[in-house]
């Protein structure tokens, strides 16, 4: 029919042409489609938007005269052992070779009977409570960060908390150490310290650990 | 199709602009875990690696600083490094061998470097050169924040002596990288 009409008016040809022309533009564009996937999937599993998470540690400086150094009531300090196997060993009190204390044997579980965690709940519960009160009131009415932090710092500043010693041994591994400090953080214990162990406190270890 | 390709399009824009690749490590770190959510800054980082063998690694961020503080520990140790040594030197990241056989280290492929058996950087006390890094880098830089990254096995002692070296250089306030714990907790009431 078609053909009929070209061969009847010859000036209608050039219009045709154009016509088959029109219908090659469209491109195939499933492979592009297909890579531009695959490049997703890559990027999407070889991000990580998990960034590490620090903890902040201020030692005390070395170089502080003697005298204010030593200023910590035997009575509201604990003594922290690390050791071997993930084990704990506390007593309340510091280091006296002439006095060998009562010592107690913890482990890092939350749960068990031996939990440090409770244990340090127990002796600080003065503190984490008013640090959990602070929590909560800061929640209900809403102050700023700043405040937050400063009411809680002072909160946990409190002269009658407890002071913590934290002692290592050789054995004990890095993990325990980040484990003690990460539970002084949950505990709300202010005042604690990473301190060097004693002869008569590695002597202690050994003792328990028969 | 269109709408579909264009939002494919789009998303791997966005992948590809946020993905920020993960420099080469000399050793795989297994970090502990804890409650903390303060982030590590991006700039400005001092990174101390302790692996679980005791070997300490080295990095800090910066180009200029990194060159700077390179030839500074070359004069220190007597180790002359060639400009070529100082450009790659400056664009790679942590490192853990004593400075005298990093000149052999430096011109080294990717492949070669991943079958270097490292010593890690000496840390006793009459050849500690992690203290003259951390020196000349806070010289460069002196905004620099020191993160201490420990593997979970890794020992105390060396964590500790890492730590005497940086109270000895007046460093009292640092970081230790971990990872956000898992699990939650529980007894927190």
């Amino acid at each position: 029919m078609s053909e009929v009409q070209q061969q009847e008016q010859g000036s209608d040809k050039k219009h045709q042409k154009v016509r088959a022309k029109k219908s090659s533009t469209h491109i195939d564009m499933t492979p592009m489609v297909d890579l531009a996937f695959l490049l997703l999937t890559f990027f999407m599993l070889t991000t990580t938007f998990s960034k590490p998470k620090t903890m902040e540690i201020n030692m005390p400086i070395k170089d502080a005269p003697k005298e204010e150094q030593q200023k910590v009531a035997a009575s509201q300090t604990m003594s922290v052992l690390l050791t071997e196997n993930d084990r704990i060993i506390w007593y309340m009190g510091v280091d006296d070779p002439t006095q060998p204390p009562q010592t107690n044997i913890a482990d890092f579980s939350l749960l068990s009977n031996n939990s440090f965690h409770k244990v340090l709940l127990d002796k600080n519960q003065k503190v984490f409570g008013e640090v959990q009160q602070l929590k909560l009131q800061a929640e209900k009415e809403g102050w700023p960060k700043d405040t937050v932090k400063a009411r809680i710092a002072r909160a946990k500043a409190d002269k009658k908390g407890l002071i913590v010693l934290i002692k290592t041994d050789d054995k004990a591994r890095y993990k325990n150490l980040v484990d003690i400090l990460d539970e002084m953080s949950v505990c709300s214990v202010g005042r604690y310290a990473i301190v060097d162990i004693t002869p008569s406190e590695l002597e202690l270890i050994k003792n328990t650990n028969q | 199709m269109t709408p579909m390709v264009d939002l494919a399009f789009l998303l791997v824009t966005f992948f590809m602009l946020t993905t920020k690749f993960r420099p080469d490590e000399p050793v795989i770190v297994d970090t502990p875990s804890s409650v903390s959510e303060i982030r590590l800054p991006d700039i400005d980082i001092m990174t101390i690696t302790v692996d679980n063998e005791g070997r300490v690694f080295f990095n800090i961020d910066g180009k200029g600083t990194r060159e700077t503080a390179l030839l500074k520990m070359g004069e220190r140790y007597n180790v002359q490094f060639t400009t070529d040594d100082v450009k790659r030197f400056s664009v790679l990241s942590s490192f853990g061998m004593p400075v005298q056989e990093l000149k052999s280290w430096l011109p080294m492929d990717q492949e070669s470097r991943k079958d270097i058996n490292y010593k890690g950087i000496p840390v006793d006390s009459t050849n500690n050169q992690l203290s003259d890094w951390i020196n000349f880098s806070r010289h460069a830089n002196p905004k620099f924040r020191i993160a201490i990254k420990g593997d979970q096995d890794a020992n105390v002692p060396v964590i500790k002596r890492v730590i005497a070296i940086l109270q000895d250089n007046k460093v009292n306030k640092f970081n230790l990288i971990t990872n956000l714990e898992q699990e939650a907790e529980p007894a927190k009431q």
